[in-house]
């Protein structure tokens, strides 16, 4: 009798398993936004890969940091450089969970606001974070977008004092993935 | 012309080219990538190399013009509308991912490119989820040499 309980609770997991489903994408967006009375500054990346699991929530995204595109040479040079040290610290990354996945229903078509929590790690500082998002859900397909702001110095992101005028304490991010079934 | 006039007209001349070149480095071209001169290398050549030996890899190859051979595995576009190829390597999902910025016309699936652009390095997928990591290639032109 244990063994056959023992059979069904498996099978009962094995069922619940099947549901869930990977998507990704490795043509993800990522991008920043920093506005202050000098001036704006944009960069793009958008070769960001991101996973997402629909039966558990689980969502990652990661990205090298030298394929963000500025539009003035001199500007991307110092970004890689001096600001996010890219040759030191390549990557960054972020995992979460989606925390009101029961909200989303993945076989009906609608946009879904949820609100993803996990680690960001940035700059070779890791911290917890919180953001609002979207995941927009149409027959087959899938995508995410999320718009939230961080500050340089939660990064130890160091502006040197002489450009301190021309670049936002606080930078707004923007992501962007369409999704593709794994 | 006296004295002071001269170290006047100096001042302006030296403050003049120092503007003229204050502007001309905040104002400088990206890499010319698409007349540069690049490493060549085979698409799975450049794909081995990450995954056998990532730190001599990335020295080789990350950040250096690279024109790189191939066969193509898949053709789209990315958010952006900017194509996207992706380069056949040996291991199964894996590719070598070319972001364009010119696009390249006539290309098929299945057909050999040659690609010049920057290599922006290797990024692992999810081992756990089965996904392999792609190496990454920004600024992309079609290469007819």
């Amino acid at each position: 009798m244990k063994k056959i309980k023992a059979l069904v609770f498996l099978l009962f997991v094995f069922c619940l398993g099947g549901k869930a489903q990977l998507y990704f994408t490795k043509n993800g967006s990522v991008s920043f936004f920093s506005s202050t009375p000098m001036e704006d500054i944009r960069a793009g990346n958008n070769q960001v890969i991101s996973i997402l699991n629909t039966g558990s929530g689980e969502i990652q995204f990661s990205l090298l940091n030298n394929a963000f595109h500025f539009k003035k040479a001199l500007m991307e040079e110092h970004f890689n450089e001096e600001y996010i040290e890219s040759a030191q610290y390549p990557k960054s990354t972020f995992k979460g969970t989606i925390s009101n996945l029961k909200e989303v229903n993945f076989s009906k078509d609608g946009i879904y606001n949820i609100t993803v929590s996990g680690s960001l790690n940035l700059h070779g500082v890791t911290k917890s974070i919180s953001v609002p998002g979207k995941l927009t859900v149409k027959g087959n397909s899938l995508s995410a977008s999320s718009v939230f702001k961080i500050r340089t110095k939660d990064y130890n992101i160091k502006i040197p004092a002489a450009v301190k005028n021309n670049i936002a304490e606080t930078v707004e991010l923007t992501v962007n993935c369409s999704y593709e079934k794994k | 012309m006296s004295k002071k006039k001269i170290l006047l007209w100096a001042l302006l001349a030296v403050g003049l080219t120092g503007a003229a070149v204050g502007y001309m480095i905040w104002n400088k071209p990206h890499k010319d990538v698409k007349d540069a001169d690049a490493l060549r290398v085979a698409a799975t050549e450049l794909y081995n190399r990450f995954s056998t030996d990532s730190a001599k890899a990335r020295s080789l190859y990350t950040d250096k013009i690279l024109e790189i051979s191939g066969e193509i595995s898949k053709l789209s576009v990315n958010l952006q509308n900017q194509q996207i190829i992706l380069l056949k390597t040996p291991v199964t999902g894996a590719y070598v991912n070319c972001t364009m910025e010119e696009k390249a016309e006539g290309l098929k699936e299945g057909a050999p490119v040659l690609i010049k652009g920057i290599c922006s390095g290797y990024m692992g997928g999810d081992a756990d989820m089965g996904l392999p990591g792609d190496v990454f290639i920004v600024r992309g032109y079609p290469s007819n040499k």
